[in-house]
């Protein structure tokens, strides 16, 4: 055997900066390539660079967003990477698309998939178990932009913005696909902040918004601090995902001088089925009715209709349906009966044909027989004016007996207590739907859309999944 | 039904009927339907050139930036079945989907090469991952971070595998010799039970490797990080991977000139290398103070 003898260099940088992570390396490589090929003949050894650091920095790549002077009263140091070219260092056993794209032809023949083909897998995550992963072909999508032209048009000349993630169903379908069919201009913003987004619709007087309410509570708070400065380019808003409070609408549509219509739709359904437009036919707390091409009806468990006015499950069928999940046939068949969808969302329709969420059926909590519906009691803590928003969670106490939770986030500089809150619900609700505990937290775990994670604090407090009634997918 | 038929018919009648007019807008940048098109193709051929087709998952791991549009309609032109998701998720998530959707390609921000390092072995069906983007983001302190690097010649390693194996073991060592229980999980992880102590990367450039280990030395706080970059509240404890220090798992912080001895020592046996102090040569600090400058602003 060859005995090894290569010495190496140390270099020890023991009052290194953030920048030095990235500017050590490069100047060693950039010696070794320029000392190698060009400037000199000695031949540079490999080299081990140790640091620590004498104050707190950030490196960061190009597309990172960083607020400086957040930065500079924290005495952090901050660091920004240039946008390379091609031939800076990659990772191992990867490509860089910017090299695959540089090298590929900018014409393309296309395959030509059929309308009943898959376009995409969208997962989603159930209440307990793996995600699934649900099929929406690309007659999904169109019908998806066939359902918008009839209840909100877009135009060539709109400029949508695109906040809302694209993985997700609501940014990928209403937004990029809607958006790109109508020739509009979308606005894309890869890291939300809310001064971000307030920037944006500035910046590109964009005139659609589509985003989730807790996007548009933030836009308030800040509108209402800057005044002067709110865009009033907006023609509609779109808000989804979870419902939007009506006075949190009302106070949006006034101070940004525009509408709101409020969807409701899932994963399942490539987004909307139905919509409710602030206007003459707005009702509140309404999803609106069904649009064109979509059937919406409300069921018993027996799966028969029932009369408006009455609570069941609400059904869907149309074009925008799901054919199934992937590789789920079980899944598949659990929702989909007779080509309809079954939301596993409570609600009835009223006389007028407008649709109403009561409940999801998964978040019904079971207490001494009786079924308690969390967002009843949610609806009463709101009531309370310290109560920025809260979750009922089913939890099994220590020992091992079901009780009911709530945990609640107080609006900024409000303060109320526990005993308060309980006064409330005493004075409102019956003794059985009344919280055994009331939590306080600073924020309640949220899905990309702004929907409350019941599952998650279920879960932190070691709950028993089977005061869960039925197995629903959510979002 | 429809005058389309399909996504890849519906963008390229769009851009028949829009060509000049912007279709995206970002960061200051607009970029024309017809570009979009043409970048959308782009992808396709590139997709098409890995041997990706009618069919095939492609899964895309990333946030709203143009490459997501380019990449989004470049699979839909191929006939292949997009799996956009959330760029949150972490490896258990992020494994059960690339398995279940049997995606043969994954396109994701460079910053999260690390992440699917680690969990590359176990999704058997993924060919290719393609990386964009420059969202790195790395975080220091004087109490918490110790960095090492390597610059070396590729031939150093037999593989860039064999790199991580023998860097991440080396650093296996050094922890255990101050009481830390720690494990290597396959490309980059180092843990102790699941949390993470130390990160690698291996990167190349030419003929040459760069490795890249952030250690924990002690508890990593984060909250003057979330005051600059703005993280929604709600995601705040997902955008972090449960991690761990030496202090942590032993009670105390390693002073950190003992700890570097201590690693040089391992390194040189287990690489069967000498090292020597050594400073930048004429060269080097020339390319040193660009680099600053450039960085610094």
């Amino acid at each position: 055997m060859k005995r090894n003898e290569q010495t190496w260099r140390l270099l020890v940088n023991t009052k290194g900066q953030a920048v030095d992570l990235y500017a050590y390396p490069s100047a060693l490589i950039e010696g070794r390539l320029a000392g190698k090929y060009m400037l000199s003949k000695e031949k540079l050894p490999d080299t081990v660079v140790v640091q620590s650091f004498t104050g707190k920095g950030i490196l960061a790549g190009a597309d990172v967003e960083i607020d400086a002077s957040a930065a500079k009263n924290l005495q952090m140091q901050t660091a920004k990477i240039p946008r390379s070219g091609r031939g800076g260092p990659k990772a191992v056993g990867t490509y860089d698309y910017a090299d695959l794209i540089k090298q590929a032809s900018k014409k393309f023949t296309p395959a030509e998939p059929e309308l009943d083909d898959p376009a995409v897998l969208l997962y989603t995550s159930g209440t307990t178990g793996n995600p699934k992963g649900v099929m929406l072909t690309h007659r999904n999508f169109i019908s998806q932009t066939e359902l918008v032209d009839a209840i909100m048009p877009m135009y060539s000349k709109d400029t949508i913005i695109l906040v809302l993630p694209l993985f997700h169903v609501y940014g990928l379908s209403n937004g990029l696909v809607c958006g790109t069919r109508n020739g509009c201009t979308m606005s894309l913003i890869p890291q939300y902040s809310p001064a971000k987004l307030l920037d944006t619709i500035s910046s590109s007087s964009a005139t659609l918004l589509i985003a989730v309410p807790s996007m548009y509570m933030h836009l308030l708070q800040l509108a209402r601090a800057r005044q002067t400065k709110i865009p009033k380019s907006l023609r509609l808003c779109v808000s989804g995902g979870a419902p939007l409070p009506v006075n949190t609408l009302n106070e949006f549509i006034e101070l940004f001088d525009t509408q709101i219509a409020e969807g409701y739709g899932l994963t399942e359904t490539t987004s909307a089925v139905s919509l409710n437009k602030t206007g003459e036919q707005f009702k509140a707390g309404s999803i609106g009715p069904s649009s064109p091409g979509i059937e919406m009806k409300v069921v018993d468990d027996s799966f028969q209709e029932v009369p408006d006015n009455t609570e069941g499950e609400i059904i869907i069928s149309g074009g925008v349906v799901t054919p199934g999940y992937w590789n789920n046939r079980e899944a598949t068949e659990e929702m989909i009966r007779d080509q309809w969808l079954l939301t596993g969302d409570l609600g009835y329709r009223d006389s007028e044909g407008f649709f109403f969420i009561t409940d999801r059926k998964k978040d019904i909590i079971v207490r001494g027989g009786f079924n308690i519906s969390p967002r009843e009691i949610e609806d009463v803590l709101a009531e309370h004016p310290a109560v920025e928003e809260s979750a009922m969670v089913a939890v099994t106490d220590k020992r091992g007996r079901e009780t009911m939770k709530a945990f609640v986030v107080l609006k900024e500089g409000k303060q109320t207590d526990a005993s308060e809150l309980l006064q409330l619900c005493r004075e409102l609700l019956a003794e059985y739907k009344i919280p055994k505990v009331i939590e306080f937290r600073e924020i309640l775990p949220k899905s990309a859309t702004g929907k409350i994670l019941r599952k998650e604090l279920r879960d932190e407090q070691g709950s028993d999944q089977r005061l869960i009634l039925k197995e629903a997918p959510n979002e | 039904m429809s005058e389309f038929r399909n996504l890849s018919h519906m963008l390229d009648t769009v851009t028949k009927a829009y060509k000049r007019k912007d279709a995206l807008y970002f960061e200051g940048k607009r970029i024309s339907y017809r570009e979009l098109n043409e970048q959308a193709n782009k992808a396709a051929n590139a997709l098409a050139s890995m041997g990706i087709s009618k069919g095939d998952r492609v899964a895309m791991m990333l946030p709203n930036i143009p490459e997501f549009v380019y990449c989004f309609f470049g699979v839909q032109k191929i006939g292949a079945v997009a799996v956009p998701f959330n760029s949150m998720y972490k490896g258990r998530e992020i494994t059960f989907i690339l398995n279940d959707s049997q995606s043969k390609a994954l396109i994701t921000l460079s910053n999260f090469a690390n992440l699917i390092n680690e969990i590359r072995e176990d999704v058997p069906s993924l060919e290719h991952v393609i990386l964009t983007g420059q969202r790195t983001l790395v975080y220091v302190t004087p109490e918490a971070t110790l960095n090492l690097q390597i610059v070396c010649g590729k031939s150093k390693f037999s593989s860039p595998e064999e790199a991580f194996r023998k860097i991440g073991e080396i650093f296996v060592d050094v922890l255990q010799s101050y009481g830390v229980d720690a494990w290597y999980k396959h490309r980059g992880g180092v843990r102790v039970k699941g949390k993470k102590i130390a990160t690698i990367l291996v990167s190349e450039i030419e003929n040459l490797l760069t490795v890249n280990v952030v250690l924990f030395l002690a508890h990593l706080d984060t909250r003057d990080l979330f005051k600059v970059v703005w993280v929604t509240p709600e995601i705040k404890d997902k955008v972090l991977e449960p991690s761990t220090s030496v202090e942590e798992e032993t009670g105390t912080r390693p002073d950190t000139g003992e700890f570097t001895d201590a690693l040089m020592k391992v390194l040189k046996n287990r690489l069967d290398i000498e090292i020597e102090p050594g400073s930048m040569k004429r060269d080097e600090l020339f390319g040193y103070e660009k680099v600053l400058s450039l960085a610094v602003k």
